[in-house]
């Protein structure tokens, strides 16, 4: 790739250079004419010896100058390009930082400089326009998610409630309770949902800021201590290579999620029974479960992308892991690899 | 037993008081943030019940006017909000517990059994019922005056059962319970039934009477 100005730059140097190969048989020939000439004028005679040597020597005196112009002028092209590669195109390579340095997900106020150029004032308004408009669509979006899901709390807690007054009543049918523990079971799935929606949001958002050192492997068995009777209850294997200590620079509740939900899907995605590979080193973490068929790897991280009535995660489980990790800088991969579903997050 | 529920939502603050009336407390309501404050300077109440997103102030004041006025009351936090910096917040402020819309009644109605029996000293806090005695602050229970070991789910489970005797407790309840406020999130419902098999026979081979019984096919109840 080359720079816009260099192009330009090089299609100037080489018309100048075939202009100035092109002047000199002109050159050559003028000059000729005009001693000729000269010569005609005061009867000089010359002899066909040194006629020759006088061509030789104009031959050469043109081309040297042509060569000695041929540099003056390279140098003073690259010269002029140079300054005005600074102030012509300043204020693009201003607009480009601009540009290079926004973040939708941390909107600072964009302004672009005026530039008395019309060209590129133009061009600034436009992208001022349209990132505005990108901003605004998405704290809308981001506004939304966050007030439904708050909204929708209230209604949730009602709901429940009056269920759960329901199976209090006296002389209920068995049918009857089972519709409404079948009806709470959904409901406790919405809310599930809508917590997850609304902790998307907060770390979208940014809420979670404060940053520790937080001891990765001891948070870990700890939440293995947690789950320990999921992991038996589904006739999980677990293998663990846990290199003690690992630190890791974040958010305590950010990284107790998403281990959380790294452990809880593993546990909750694997064939029964099944094995879990789980190993912590400093750098990355990496856990594997046993599976049948590999993932679409493009849809894996979206929301909802994957949830389906066979299992009843909220949907949101791998699009936090991404979100947290994203945010820390950190790389999330997946791939299938010999029966085994594979996550490995790089720190 | 009294008890204030501040909550400005209507049918929310009705079920709450309809199932809590049942277990023997007499309930008070507040809509507002000012009712509320004119209620608790006005009353003494075990314990209130406080949706820290009311209209006319923010709830947590009324934790901190409590802390001034001096008020030996246990209070429960109850927040749409779920936000783990809320619930810092306010069990910092003095609050005893937190819980976050939407809820059992069930799981509340444990955790006012737990506030008020955490603030009162002395025998409230150990439940007795024929051979069994449960330890609430100790979080020990003994069969026949022999010690029995229980896990600290199981604990949780058993203690969510007596606190809500005679009731139905759904599976959802359960497993909400047992989930519980952690960063776990987890949904298999299936772990219920493991959970409540495990508490069984260990109550069971301590030599407990079936107290724990399954209703309706998938309840379960604690009968006294």
């Amino acid at each position: 790739m080359s720079k816009l100005l260099n192009y330009s730059l090089r299609k100037i140097l080489i018309c100048a250079g075939i202009v100035l190969v092109l002047s000199i048989p002109i050159y050559y020939f003028a000059i000729s004419r005009l001693w000729q000439y000269e010569m005609d004028e005061h009867n000089v005679m010359l002899t066909t010896e040194a006629a020759r040597e006088d061509s030789f020597l104009i031959i050469g005196a043109v081309t040297l100058l042509s060569v000695i112009f041929f540099i003056f002028l390279l140098g003073a092209l690259i010269v002029m390009n140079r300054i005005l590669s600074k102030k012509m195109w300043q204020p693009f390579y201003e607009s480009l930082a601009e540009i290079r340095a926004f973040n939708l997900n941390q909107p600072h106020d964009i302004r672009f400089k005026k530039t008395g150029i019309t060209e590129f004032d133009d061009l600034n308004t436009s992208l001022e326009k349209l990132l505005t408009a990108n901003i605004n669509i998405y704290n809308q979006q981001k506004e939304f998610a966050d007030n439904a899901s708050h909204e929708l709390q209230t209604p949730l807690a009602v709901v429940q409630s009056k269920l759960d007054l329901l199976s209090q009543s006296e002389q209920l049918s068995d049918a009857q309770f089972q519709l409404i523990e079948e009806a709470l079971l959904a409901l406790s799935r919405v809310s599930r949902i809508n917590k997850n929606l609304l902790l998307l949001t907060k770390i979208e958002n940014s809420q979670f800021a404060d940053k520790e050192q937080v001891n990765l492997s001891a948070a870990l068995e700890e939440l293995l201590s947690q789950l320990s009777f999921y992991f038996e209850e589904k006739e999980l294997s677990l293998h663990l290579d846990i290199t003690p200590g690992v630190m890791v620079e974040g958010n305590r509740i950010l990284l107790e999620i998403l281990l959380g939900n790294l452990l809880t899907n593993a546990v909750r995605h694997s064939s029964t029974p099944g094995e879990v590979h789980l190993s912590l080193h400093a750098g990355y973490i990496s856990i594997k479960n046993s599976g049948k068929t590999p993932l679409l790897e493009e849809q894996l991280f979206k929301r909802f992308a994957i949830t389906s009535s066979t299992t009843s995660g909220s949907g949101l489980g791998l699009a936090l892991i991404k979100q947290i990790s994203g945010r820390y800088g950190w790389k999330v991969e997946y791939k299938f690899e010999s029966g085994f579903h594979v996550f490995r997050i790089g720190f | 037993m009294k008890i204030l529920i501040i909550e400005d939502e209507p049918e929310l603050a009705k079920s709450i008081a309809v199932y809590l009336r049942e277990e023997g407390y007499s309930c008070d309501f507040a809509a507002d943030y000012d009712e509320a404050l004119e209620k608790i300077r006005a009353c003494n109440y075990d314990c209130i019940l406080l949706d820290i997103m009311l209209p006319g102030g923010n709830g947590l004041a009324i934790v901190e006017e409590l802390k001034q006025l001096k008020k030996d009351a246990g209070t429960i936090i109850i927040s749409a909000k779920n936000s783990l910096d809320d619930r810092i917040k306010g069990l910092h402020l003095g609050a005893d517990d937190y819980i976050s819309k939407p809820f059992y009644l069930s799981e509340l109605s444990a955790r006012i059994f737990s506030v008020i029996r955490r603030r009162q000293l002395g025998n409230v806090n150990i439940i007795e019922q024929n051979e069994l005695k449960v330890d609430v602050l100790g979080k020990e229970v003994t069969i026949h005056d022999k010690p029995v070991l229980l896990t600290k789910k199981e604990f949780g489970l058993l203690l969510l059962l007596i606190s809500n005797a005679n009731r139905v407790l759904s599976k959802a309840a359960l497993a909400e319970h047992i989930s519980g406020a952690g960063v776990v999130d987890f949904d298999s419902y299936d772990h219920v039934y493991a959970h409540i098999k495990n508490l069984k026979k260990k109550l069971h081979d301590g030599g407990c009477g079936n107290y724990l019984r399954t209703i309706y096919g998938t309840g379960y109840k604690w009968e006294i």
